[in-house]
């Protein structure tokens, strides 16, 4: 029953969303199991929530307790969740809008915090260029001279000079390499990505694939 | 692991999809005036053969017919990169992705995770998932634990080996990072969504020393991982992974179906692309066959 | 260790020092480098320019505060062209952190410029967990979906959801995204429901959206920064993006320049190890 369960569950709700992408949204029967199921996975979304929480304070607890190494960050992570789980009414201050508490601490902590995270992509990528670019093989020499192309296509400066050059160079890279040979490997990735999805999809309904819950 | 099928696979769906229809059609029928989409037959004959051909080459596997997968590199290397790591001492990390467990990525990655905590429980090495979100969390925990019984080391699972860290991505990247440096894990392998904090991760990964394996369906963060990773899985060789890995017929079946669609896709891109250079009713007529549904 | 194999095996920190010099370069001396627009950004701005007056856009807040330099321009942009035309904006999310605050702090400061009136001209309508679930139920019924504004207020007391109920009377979908939200906007809704849509994306993903400009299932793509700056310079109003291609410029050089200086080092230490039989 453990097993077969939620491989029923998974063939039956696949098959009444399938079944209803082809039918009129409004179809009686159908088209309310499909609208019924997509609230379920609403309400549920909601309450998976707080499985998290509940595990990231028990792990986080643990460490506190055990005085493991880095144990006061963890204090930190506890004092820090539990301040942001503030929000409880409407109130100004207690609330979750401009001027609350709430909207103070995200607006000036978390969002700087993960604006920096991301800006620190700028040095990565300087990192990883710097590294990976090198002209070994033909191949990779294509790769290298191409990207020094796009990467001077891509900035006011770096365009005006290219302009200078003979040829209309920007045009050259718009026409044939951004809209030519990248969306043609593009292409070929999704419809290739898309195909493998919804094999796996397919497994997974006619419950074939069930590694996924730890079974096959 | 053997998978125990019967036979109701090409009976049994289209009995409830003639069953749903017949109880849309018939009980309130006077409310609607057509029931079926016509606008996505086009999506339905789709639909029709690559089940077909899925379903055909799998009946072809379990009936014993020999079927040829290409060398997926990045998968060989699993097992050989979780030896090194027992060998150095030093634990696997394994990130089966940041998106919800309702994306088919995931899924994949978690499959996957499955079949590289068999191999680590076998070897005893110290495995961490860290997850994003508290569905992939009970999922992983699940799979993890399973792959620990399998392989008679139930007494070694341990609860905290998949863990949720943070939900929002950066938060995520900048612990997963932390325990990276800490840490040093020896191999590194992410399978599934990914989004910008792939770069974060596998420059760290790369910077910590660790032999990094990574396979995601996002084509704007393939680049990041073949520059950072040693072995990179590109769109569909994440969702072959779990039929490469298990080496089972059936599940390889559905891979040979899969590529039949693709070779049907290159013969009407072919055919579109003539039809539509040389002809002009023809092309017109045969574009508005695949018009998006 | 000679120089070019010591240049090769760089620490990794001193690329992270030079990028960072880099960036602080154009606060102390501006440069102001003209930006020319892509066709696909004009072709963006057009499809917007010509949406009848007073028509009913839905204005996505789907990025996060991370790409808020790269993102928050195009919004901004968005909403002061979209005001000028007299349009109705519905603004909503599907990223829960932060989503929804952006989005109503960049349409209440713009709604400030142009003197429109909140429920009347625009309606934030918050964020709902489950974006799949979110974009097919909005094709049915919005208020299904969100019963409430994103303070609360019932949507059969603001004026403008009066005649907004679904999709069919959206007129175009302006959405800034940062994430894979974008492609279930497109598969599932202009693609289910043929709602006209343009998608603001990071530089990062932007390559993977010329396959939708190509197939027409997008008018237009802005990607980045630079495109953010093009919608800027089109609307005729420079703003943050703008100023930042001076920063974006130069260390697009430094990159270049550490890759093509890495090569000759590459090359040179290549033939010194031959010639020494190595």
């Amino acid at each position: 029953m453990r097993t077969t369960a939620p491989v029923i569950a998974a063939f039956v709700t696949g098959l009444a969303m399938t079944v209803a992408f082809f039918l009129n949204e409004k179809t009686p029967f159908v088209g309310e199991i499909s609208n019924q199921l997509l609230d379920w996975l609403i309400i549920i979304g909601g309450f998976t929530l707080l499985l998290g929480v509940v595990s990231i304070l028990r792990v986080s607890w643990q460490s506190v307790e055990r005085r493991k190494e880095g144990w006061i960050y963890k204090v930190a992570l506890i004092v820090s969740l539990l301040a942001m789980a503030i929000p409880i009414s409407r109130s100004p201050l207690f609330g979750r809008f401009e001027g609350s508490i709430y909207d103070w601490l995200f607006m000036n902590l978390q969002a700087p915090m993960m604006a920096t995270m991301f800006a620190t992509l700028a040095f990565y990528i300087a990192s990883a260029a710097y590294r990976a670019f090198r002209a070994r093989t033909p191949e990779a020499t294509l790769l290298l001279l191409t990207a020094i192309l796009v990467m001077f296509w891509r900035v006011p400066i770096g365009e005006a000079i290219l302009n200078q050059l003979p040829g209309d160079f920007p045009y050259f890279i718009n026409k044939f390499v951004m809209n030519g040979a990248n969306t043609a490997v593009q292409r070929g990735i999704i419809i290739g990505a898309a195909l493998g999805a919804a094999a796996m999809s397919l497994r997974i309904i006619l419950g074939i694939e069930r590694t996924y819950m730890g079974k096959g | 692991m053997q998978i125990k099928h019967k036979s109701t696979i090409g009976k049994l769906p289209a009995g409830l999809f003639v069953l749903f229809l017949f109880l849309s059609e018939s009980v309130y029928a006077q409310e609607v005036n057509s029931v079926f989409r016509d606008d996505r037959i086009n999506a339905l004959i789709t639909m029709v053969l690559f089940s077909a051909a899925v379903l055909l080459f799998t009946r072809w596997a379990r009936q014993g017919k020999p079927l040829f997968l290409r060398k997926i590199a990045g998968l060989d290397a699993v097992e050989e990169a979780v030896g090194r790591a027992t060998e150095m001492g030093r634990p696997v990390l394994f990130i089966p992705g940041i998106d919800d467990l309702d994306q088919i990525e995931t899924i994949a990655g978690i499959s996957i995770l499955g079949r590289v905590a068999q191999i680590t429980a076998r070897y005893e090495t110290p495995l961490m998932v860290p997850v994003r979100h508290p569905l992939v969390l009970a999922a992983g925990q699940e799979v993890v634990q399973q792959a620990y019984i399998y392989v008679g080391k139930g007494d070694a699972y341990d609860k905290d080996t998949v863990r949720y860290v943070a939900g929002e991505q950066f938060a995520f990247a900048a612990t997963v990072n932390g325990y990276m440096m800490r840490e040093r894990p020896a191999t590194n392998i992410y399978m599934g969504a990914f989004f910008a904090e792939s770069l974060l991760l596998a420059e760290t990964g790369n910077a910590a020393g660790s032999i990094q394996i990574a396979g995601t369906g996002r084509p704007e963060q393939l680049p990041f991982f073949v520059a950072a990773c040693d072995y990179t899985l590109m769109g569909e060789e994440l969702f072959a992974a779990s039929a490469y890995l298990s080496h089972e017929p059936v599940m390889m079946g559905g891979l040979k179906g899969q590529d039949l669609m693709k070779v049907l896709i290159v013969i009407l891109i072919l055919l579109g692309v003539l039809l539509t250079t040389f002809t002009t009713d023809i092309g017109v007529v045969f574009k508005s066959w695949f018009k998006a549904v | 260790m000679g120089f070019w194999e010591r240049f090769e095996n760089m620490d990794r920190r001193w690329v992270y020092l030079m990028v960072g010099i880099t960036v602080l370069i154009p606060f102390i001396i501006p440069m102001k480098f003209p930006v020319s627009v892509s066709p696909e950004a004009r072709s963006f701005f057009n499809a917007v320019d010509s949406l009848p007056d007073s028509s009913v856009v839905m204005l996505v807040f789907d990025y996060y505060p991370s790409t808020i330099a790269e993102c928050e321009p195009m919004a901004l942009a968005g909403a002061r062209h979209l005001f000028k035309k007299h349009c109705k904006i519905i603004t909503l999310s599907n990223i829960p952190y932060g989503g929804p605050s952006m989005a109503e702090s960049v349409t209440r400061e713009v709604a400030a410029e142009f003197g429109k009136e909140y429920g009347q001209d625009f309606v934030n309508l918050g964020y709902k967990y489950g974006y799949v679930s979110v974009l097919k139920g909005m094709g049915v019924s919005i208020e299904s979906i969100f019963p409430t504004d994103n303070r609360g207020t019932p949507l059969s007391e603001l004026p403008l959801m009066n005649y907004v109920k679904n999709y069919e009377q959206v007129k175009f979908i302006f959405e800034v995204a940062d994430n894979a939200t974008a492609d279930f906007w497109i598969s599932i809704v202009n693609a289910g429901y043929g709602v006209p849509m343009g998608v603001g994306c990071t530089a990062v993903m932007a390559p993977k959206f010329y396959a939708f400009v190509g197939a027409g299932q997008i008018v237009g793509l802005l990607g980045g920064m630079k495109g953010a700056a093009e919608y800027e310079i089109l609307l005729e109003r420079p703003g943050t993006a703008f100023r930042g291609m001076d920063i974006q410029s130069l260390v697009h050089f430094l990159i270049i320049g550490l890759v093509l200086i890495g090569n000759i080092g590459y090359f040179v230490t290549k033939k010194r190890k031959r010639i020494s039989g190595v």
